[in-house]
């Protein structure tokens, strides 16, 4: 058996899209361009969304696969789950070939897609056990007792028979990653697990994914959550333009900027322009804004190697043209800060 | 990198799956399907409302142009080949209403799946997917059995039908119809979860059958290129069929070309279905399709 759990090698997936224009021959590597029902020229061109990302995952290993929207983290699950056929490249999971065994593949698999929407609502948890356990040919006597120790596990034999439409998110997100262990699967793939839940029922997923790891299951988990990825995974990928842009331990990918500081500032009055000016100050590595959602403030980070030469250059330039300094600290570098480092802008972007 | 395994998990499936498997996973899949749809208990007037109110606007519509004390039934009887207008309309329109409802339920069986966010947990599991068409058509036609039970029953008590046929026979032709009714859900059911969008297609269909396969009129009445489509359309013969099975008396021998073309039908349309179905899944892996709503 080979060491890897999964294996990616130079996976590819482009998206064509039409697009009108105006140019008759078709420009930037699209084909030539065609009229359409209404006269409008068309053109196909081709949105990569996974360019030739190539991973190795140990048995027994938690993986975080991090990236901004529409970094290719979920096409990348996506091909690896036999929903997408690559473009190029292959994977190999639990030894099987995603191309050409797609159905040992699904059967070694265990996925949570889409959270709590994955399940039928409109019957009990035991009763999508049940669908499931049937979809994933489990004999019907094996099944049953999964299914007990399952409901067990998860905290839901209580309510095992009542409609999964009356549970709460962190119930209805047990009974989805129950579904997806049903059949013991080697390898789970988990696509934003902890999205949407509150603080007790994240803490509660993630416990379990722990737990899976000791049993033995190898995790491949996407998330928005750096503390999330920091805390559960062994190693860490970073992708961003469907590209893996760094790869190793979380401590080891913090190391990386080690020697430097965050500057975070809190700024009503944000204009673009702005990050242009301070980015322009030397000792000044990188720099990401998000909106706070609240009133005109904005939160920038400042990754600096020092933070005492930049300070009287940054508070002149915030406290100008209408912009206003709110709140200041400075820390040591998170992975978050190591991720804004690598792809300049913040992991929810 | 790999981290120390204590022990690898035991796969509970990793194995061929056997016939009986499937045989398992398909019937879970009716069953799924008949616990959700009995969940929705409004089914329980459309079970009962539709076969009084749809075929009633063409009864009143037949009794006003037969005219008084039924003066103008001799010309019915030319072209109908009966005076029973009644049993006429109401199996005319209960085809319809059968061919009506499985675009609607079969047809947006795939489709709902996508809606409700299930689909893609569906297709990763290793089940055979035709399962997911097929049992979805299987409870379909449980409660399409229930609703021309009940539409027989409600035609003989409010509308004054009385038949005269075989019920095996009429039971025949249903049995017969099945494949042409179904195998035309089937396909619409794989072009709605690609096109994501079914009213156009639905009222097209709905409306060659209502047009063009004499639900309610002899397709005499028709001009001769409407007839020679009616002949391309396996609704025409089902409709036919019926009416001589349940209102005219007819013998086996004298419905069997009707049912044979109707077999023929049944076989291209199923195999249209499984057509388009394998188009549709090649192509939502290319595209990913199948998770978008």
């Amino acid at each position: 058996m080979n060491e890897w759990a999964i294996e990616a090698e130079n996976l590819v997936k482009k998206f064509p899209r039409r697009v009108q224009t105006n140019d008759k021959n078709g420009g930037n590597g699209a084909k030539a361009s065609r009229r359409g029902l209404l006269g409008k020229r068309k053109e196909t061109t081709w949105l990569t969304a996974v360019d030739g990302v190539s991973l190795q995952i140990g048995r027994g290993e938690i993986f975080g696969l991090l990236g901004p929207n529409g970094a290719g983290k979920s096409t990348t699950i996506r091909m690896l789950c036999t929903l997408l056929e690559p473009s190029g490249g292959t994977a190999r999971i639990n030894d099987y070939d995603i191309r050409t065994q797609a159905n040992l593949v699904r059967q070694s698999l265990g996925i949570v897609l889409g959270g709590e929407r994955s399940v039928y609502w409109k019957l009990t948890a035991r009763e999508n056990l049940e669908y499931f356990a049937s979809l994933y040919h489990i004999p019907p006597e094996i099944a049953r007792k999964r299914i007990d120790e399952l409901l067990k596990r998860m905290n839901l034999d209580e309510r095992a028979n009542d409609l999964v439409e009356k549970y709460s998110s962190g119930m209805k997100q047990r009974v989805a990653i129950a579904r997806s262990i049903l059949a013991n699967p080697p390898v789970i793939l988990l696509d934003e697990p902890t999205l949407g839940l509150d603080p007790q029922a994240a803490r509660g997923v993630r416990e379990l994914v722990k737990e899976l790891q000791d049993e033995g299951h190898t995790i491949l988990l996407t998330t928005h959550y750096m503390e999330e990825a920091d805390q559960l995974s062994d190693r860490i990928g970073i992708i961003d333009q469907g590209k893996i842009i760094a790869l190793d331990t979380p401590a080891a990918l913090k190391e990386r900027i080690q020697h430097d500081e965050v500057v975070h500032l809190e700024v009503s009055g944000w204009h673009p322009e702005m990050a242009a000016e301070l980015q322009g100050l030397p000792a000044v590595n990188s720099l990401a804004t998000r909106y706070s959602g609240q009133d005109s403030l904005w939160e920038v980070s400042l990754q600096t190697s020092n933070s005492r030469s930049i300070l009287p250059g940054v508070l002149e330039r915030v406290n100008s043209n209408g912009t206003r300094l709110v709140n200041m600290n400075i820390d040591k570098p998170t992975l978050e800060d190591v991720f804004i480092h690598l792809t300049g802008k913040a992991l929810r972007d | 990198m790999s981290v120390e395994v204590k022990e690898l998990p035991v796969i509970k499936n990793l194995s061929k799956p056997s016939f009986a498997a499937e045989v398992r996973a398909f019937w879970s899949v009716v069953r799924k399907e008949w616990i959700i749809f009995r969940r929705y208990p409004s089914w329980i007037i459309a079970l009962f409302i539709w076969p009084i109110i749809f075929p009633a606007v063409y009864v009143f519509t037949a009794n006003a142009l037969a005219g008084p004390n039924g003066a103008g039934m001799a010309i019915f009887k030319n072209a109908a080949g009966t005076t029973d207008y009644l049993g006429y309309i109401a199996i005319g329109t209960t085809v319809w209403m059968w061919q009506n409802v499985v675009l609607w339920a079969v047809g947006f069986a795939l489709r709902n799946e996508q809606l409700r966010g299930t689909l893609e947990s569906n297709w990763l599991t290793p089940t055979w997917r035709y399962n997911f068409m097929l049992g979805a058509s299987v409870t379909q036609l449980v409660t399409m059995c229930v609703f021309l039970i009940v539409s027989a029953l409600e035609f003989w008590l409010f509308f004054g039908v009385r038949y005269q046929g075989n019920p095996l026979l009429v039971f025949l032709v249903v049995l017969v119809a099945i494949p042409s009714i179904y195998g035309l859900g089937i396909a619409f059911a794989s072009l709605v979860v690609t096109a994501k969008e079914a009213n156009t297609f639905v009222f097209l269909v709905r409306g060659l059958v209502m047009i063009f396969c004499g639900i309610t009129y002899p397709l005499s009445v028709m001009p001769a290129w409407m007839q020679g489509v009616a002949r391309w359309l396996p609704q025409t013969y089902v409709i036919a069929a019926m009416r001589e099975a349940a209102l005219g008396g007819a013998t086996f021998a004298e419905l069997a070309p009707d049912l044979l073309v109707l077999l023929g039908f049944g076989a291209i349309w199923l195999l249209i279905g499984y057509l388009m179905f394998s188009i549709m899944e090649r192509q939502a892996r290319r595209t990913g399709s199948i998770g978008h709503y």
